[in-house]
């Protein structure tokens, strides 16, 4: 899929790579990162015109990005009805509002694997829209930046950078899932304390 | 005992925690070999040809190999025996699909060989010194 699409961004330019991103941020597994890596080098190989790639890539994520903010924004009813009376969906929400703005930012560009889910919940719990398209241009000018300068920088080695940085990233989201976890438990551990304490000292009262 | 839900939960936790380490674990290798070849590579200065035929991959095209190379994609398509009529957009697996489906790799390996040989002769990166280098005495 991916080398498909490499030869048709060489014949067809910056329109292609604008609609690649769009698709990417929708969801479609169609290697995103890799083509901005990609459009970096080429650039520099005089194939496409960096300025005008980088322009219309970040209108192409961005344009997706709204529209799977928005595909979470109506199913909040639908999410609401459905795990609206679980404490877990209602904590999940508020440590969302919480910590947004960052994880906006950082599924952009560092844990690119989790962007999409991020999008739905961020439109699903009431985000507010405009702080949501302010994390997500910033985050998605640093993915262009970044991976399109690194392309750019090593030209026509750029699969070693392409290499590099999609393994960082699973990396990333495997410290990600493992420090959750861990934090999870400790909150958990926490739980059970402060119920075990109430237990003990409504004992003691009612004796 | 543990409810239904402490259950549920506790193995949600486990299952976190094992999940993030074989995650980590994995690309934690992966990352380390790419880090390797990655390593002894350093960004090629602005403007230089690329003289290392090993980069070529079958998704290119003629033209594209033309200009990374800078060696004219008529001299390419000269050496594959292949008109470049309708064919500048094809990759080289297509090239090779279409043309020579029963050699597989041909097309690559044809590529390869077209651009060492038209290559423009390589620019020295220093003035050569007016010592000439050490040389192992005669034997006696």
């Amino acid at each position: 899929m991916s080398e498909f699409l490499l030869t048709q961004v060489i014949n067809f330019g910056t329109p292609l790579v604008g609609l690649i991103l769009f698709l990417g941020a929708l969801g479609f597994p169609i290697g995103a990162s890799v083509v901005v890596i990609a459009a970096g080098a080429f650039s520099q190989q005089g194939i496409l015109n960096w300025p005008g790639t980088a322009v219309i890539g970040l209108i192409g994520a961005v344009i997706g990005d709204m529209l799977s903010f928005g595909m979470g924004y109506f199913a909040k009813d639908w999410a609401q009805r459905r795990f609206g009376k679980s404490l877990a969906w209602r904590n999940a929400r508020a440590s969302f509002q919480q910590r947004a703005g960052l994880a906006i930012f950082l599924t952009r560009w560092l844990i690119t694997a989790i962007a999409i889910p991020t999008n739905l919940i961020a439109g699903g719990s009431g985000y507010k829209f405009s702080r949501f398209m302010a994390y997500d241009i910033a985050g998605e000018i640093m993915w262009i930046g970044l991976y399109g300068g690194l392309g750019y920088l090593f030209g026509s080695q750029w699969e070693l950078v392409s290499e590099f940085i999609s393994n960082f990233g699973g990396l990333i989201l495997g410290l990600v899932i493992f420090g959750f976890g861990i934090w999870q438990a400790w909150n958990w551990q926490k739980q059970n304390k402060a119920k075990s304490y109430k237990n003990h000292s409504e004992g003691v009262e009612g004796l | 005992m543990p409810s239904n839900a402490t259950r549920k939960q506790r193995a949600l936790v486990i299952g976190l925690i094992v999940v993030g380490i074989v995650f980590t674990a994995f690309f934690g290798m992966r990352v380390l070999h790419a880090f390797r070849k990655f390593n002894g590579h350093r960004p090629p200065p602005p403007g230089k040809v690329e003289t290392d035929v090993e980069l070529i991959r079958d998704w290119m095209t003629v033209p594209f190999v033309s200009r990374m190379y800078h060696v004219p994609d008529e001299v390419i398509f000269e050496a594959l025996e292949i008109s470049p009529k309708n064919n500048r957009d094809k990759s080289l697996t297509d090239l090779n699909q279409e043309y020579y489906p029963d050699a597989d790799g041909f097309v690559v390996d044809l590529v390869k060989t077209t651009i060492l040989a038209h290559q423009p002769p390589p620019t020295p990166d220093s003035v050569p010194s007016a010592v000439p280098p050490l040389t192992a005495p005669p034997a006696p």
